[in-house]
């Protein structure tokens, strides 16, 4: 609890990173406040998602510290901050099963089996995003790039977590389909979105962009 | 019935000859496994010399703490090649895995020497190393299957594991999935030869006490034994294996040590 700030929804300080002798995130610090919907730009290489994948505690940095909801990230509470937190990976896998099975299995976890009743909202979900719903009895690994996304999110949404992180998470999908997505975040105001994306509707969305090339372009300076 | 036959060495000698056979093969079809299969053949003769000098003396002087020691040495080896072959750091896991090797071999054999056959001593040689030789080997495979089978599986489905965390599964409850599967395959050969035994093949086991001049109802009655005790060594050592070693192979965040793997 040292450095964090009670008002800030994610709060990166000073965040550094290194695989292979090679510095991917130094020093970088971030603040996003409740309801901000910040979007990370840059080239690929610049450590976007390596910023996603620090505040999961799925890397773990080698200086610096993440704080989400006002406490700093230990070993001991990333168990439950991950609780507070939805994330849509990257072409994200899904693990093997039904549809229906895949969008089930998170609300057989312990933490969030209390959420189970969410599950009514899946119908309406998915007819906001253009899924049919047929689309429930198929195996996920025959589904496109596009479904796997929606169904990706429509688990976010379901889990009703506070904070949102998106890396790529509309990139295989089309105008519209984007659309609904910006929109739906957009109207959650309640919700805290970090995102790491490349396309212009989606920059539109953002209330704030942060450039990771700029950031980078400062660790160079330094060097 | 009639005591086993002897083989005398120079008849022994000649069954080498039998090799001709799979050599002339390999060369005809030119496999290239000749010096792989020479380097077998050789190890084979010299191990199996060394075991039989050594176990003629530790059957001779039938001491409970030899025999215990002997015991130690083979789950040490056996130990060993299970993380060869799992290409898994050695001094990670060396421990954890003796003594899943350890407690999935002891059990059953002393259920096996104890309440089964209620030996005079609970180390007679002549039952023990055997035994546990048997249930070891067994261990060893199941072993290599179902370590080799759960960290590969997390390795190479790493996103979909960590997306369960992600969506705030537990460290046992993201684990889960892939410990069960790797169970599954690690029971599944043993399962499988309880299921066609005597039908497809006739076990080494009951072979063997054949042999040795006692009625084929006795031995099935031996067999049907190590049978239960392998299938009960394997289920336990896998189980432990993979329990015992998981301290060791994820951080606190609960994500999976690439270092635990050699050459990578």
């Amino acid at each position: 609890m040292d450095v964090a700030n009670r008002e800030l929804a994610i709060q990166l300080h000073k965040l550094s990173i290194c695989y292979d002798g090679q510095w991917v995130l130094k020093d970088f610090s971030l603040e996003v406040f409740p309801g901000d919907k910040v979007v990370l730009t840059g080239p690929s290489g610049s450590g976007k998602s390596t910023v996603l994948r620090c505040i999961l505690g799925l890397a773990v940095p080698d200086s610096g510290n993440v704080a989400v909801l006002g406490e700093t990230i230990t070993s001991h509470n990333i168990w439950k901050a991950r609780q507070y937190i939805a994330y849509v990976a990257q072409e994200p896998d899904l693990g093997s099963g039904s549809v229906r099975e895949v969008i089930e299995k998170p609300f057989t976890y312990r933490a969030n089996c209390k959420l189970r009743n969410n599950l009514e909202h899946l119908p309406a979900l998915m007819e906001r995003f253009n899924l049919p719903q047929s689309i429930l009895h198929k195996q996920i690994a025959n589904l496109s790039g596009g479904e796997k996304q929606r169904i990706a999110l429509i688990i976010s949404i379901l889990l009703d977590r506070s904070i949102v992180l998106l890396d790529e998470a509309s990139s295989a999908l089309d105008k519209d389909n984007k659309q609904a997505v910006a929109d739906y975040f957009n109207q959650a105001e309640n919700i805290t979105v970090l995102s790491v994306a490349h396309d212009t509707e989606w920059l539109e969305f953002a209330t704030r962009v942060v450039d990771m090339q700029e950031h980078n372009s400062i660790i160079r300076e330094e060097k | 019935m009639n005591r086993i036959i002897d083989i005398s060495f120079l008849s022994l000698a000649g069954s080498y000859l039998l090799l001709i056979i799979p050599l002339g093969i390999m060369l005809y079809q030119r496999v290239s496994m000749l010096k792989e299969t020479v380097v077998a053949v050789i190890r084979m003769t010299l191990q199996l010399l060394f075991v039989g000098l050594y176990l003629q003396v530790v059957f001779k002087l039938n001491s409970p703490y030899l025999n215990l020691a002997w015991v130690a040495v083979m789950v040490l080896v056996a130990d060993m090649s299970i993380l060869k072959g799992c290409r898994l750091k050695i001094q990670r896991f060396v421990l954890p895995v003796f003594v899943a090797l350890l407690a999935g071999t002891a059990l059953p054999v002393m259920a096996f020497v104890g309440p089964v056959l209620k030996l005079p001593g609970w180390f007679e040689a002549q039952y023990v190393i055997p035994l546990a030789g048997m249930i070891l080997g067994n261990c060893l495979r199941a072993d290599i299957i179902g370590l080799n089978n759960f960290y590969q599986a997390i390795k190479a489905n790493e996103k979909a594991y960590h997306q369960s965390l992600a969506y705030g599964a537990g460290f046992t409850e993201a684990l889960t999935p892939f410990f069960r599967e790797a169970l599954r395959s690690a029971l599944a050969p043993t399962l499988a030869s309880m299921a066609t035994i005597g039908l497809v093949s006739l076990p080494g086991m009951m072979t063997g006490v054949i042999l040795a001049g006692s009625n084929p109802f006795t031995a099935i009655k031996y067999q049907i034994g190590i049978m239960i005790a392998i299938f009960t060594g394997t289920s336990l050592t896998v189980f432990l294996a993979i329990r015992l070693t998981i301290r060791n192979s994820f951080n606190s965040y609960g994500i999976l040590d690439h270092k635990i793997f050699r050459n990578t």
